[in-house]
């Protein structure tokens, strides 16, 4: 189960989804909401789609559990943050690096996830707290 | 997902349109893979009408280029809104595909 947990000028909304594709088309209704710019509102959707979908596929081996999404939207920038409760894993150091160099022949398709995250978010940080964790992505909305 | 495909002389013209994602990426690779046969010497992937695309959608991408690569056909991408071009180029397939403001520039560039 996915929860997509959201404050938009103090006011708080919380959903829960089976699916991740629920959640992106929750975070679009948000940006709609808050008045996102397409480029911000794409980028916060990869982000939750990405390291979303690796929560769900890596953080509880074969078993289920939840993974929990936050999305802040504060004066001047964007806080995603994705929590589990699965074995402690820190993507930003122990996820394989991404090939961005080989040749069409060549090039792995994997740990793209990550590096776009790291890449198009102004600040990106790991932290394991009380049995979780905690990947938070923070952005400037002002692009 | 449908994909508008126009073919010219070998070369097709593939259009998919709205999000590619996780939720759709195998939907976007067998159309594609339907919409290409064997004579087909080159193809560009007009990324007019889409909106959206993550790393799962890029894989097809990937893939697509590979195969045709292999059977020696030529493949560009097109048309693509700044979003969608910003993630190509961080992921490095910019260096890998080559990739063109229009589809006119694009079918150009193949026939070249």
């Amino acid at each position: 189960m996915l929860f997509l947990t959201a404050d938009i000028g103090g006011e708080v909304h919380q959903t829960s989804h089976e699916e991740l594709t629920d959640l992106v088309s929750a975070v679009e209704v948000l940006a709609a909401a808050d008045g996102w710019a397409d480029d911000l509102t794409f980028k916060v959707t990869l982000v939750v789609d990405e390291i979303g979908q690796n929560a769900v596929d890596y953080a509880y081996g074969n078993g289920v559990g939840d993974v929990e999404v936050f999305v802040t939207s504060c004066a001047e920038t964007l806080e995603i943050e994705i929590v589990d409760s699965g074995e402690p894993f820190d993507p930003l150091t122990e996820a394989p690096a991404p090939d961005l160099t080989s040749g069409i022949e060549d090039r792995p398709i994997g740990g793209l996830g990550v590096h776009l995250t790291k890449s198009l978010m102004e600040d990106v940080t790991y932290r394991r707290e009380s049995g979780k964790n905690r990947l938070k992505a923070v952005t400037s909305k002002l692009g | 997902m449908p994909i508008d495909t126009e073919r010219d002389n070998g070369t097709v013209v593939a259009r998919p349109s709205g999000r590619i994602d996780s939720s759709n990426s195998r939907e976007f690779q067998s159309e594609l893979e339907a919409a290409l046969t064997d004579s087909d010497t080159a193809l560009v992937l007009s990324f007019e009408n889409v909106d959206y695309i993550s790393s799962a959608g890029m894989r097809v991408v990937l893939l697509t280029a590979r195969g045709l690569q292999r059977r020696r056909a030529k493949i560009a991408l097109c048309s693509m809104n700044e979003s969608i071009r910003a993630v190509f180029k961080i992921s490095g397939f910019d260096k890998i595909v080559p990739i063109h403001e229009s589809t006119a520039e694009a079918v150009t560039a193949l026939g070249a």
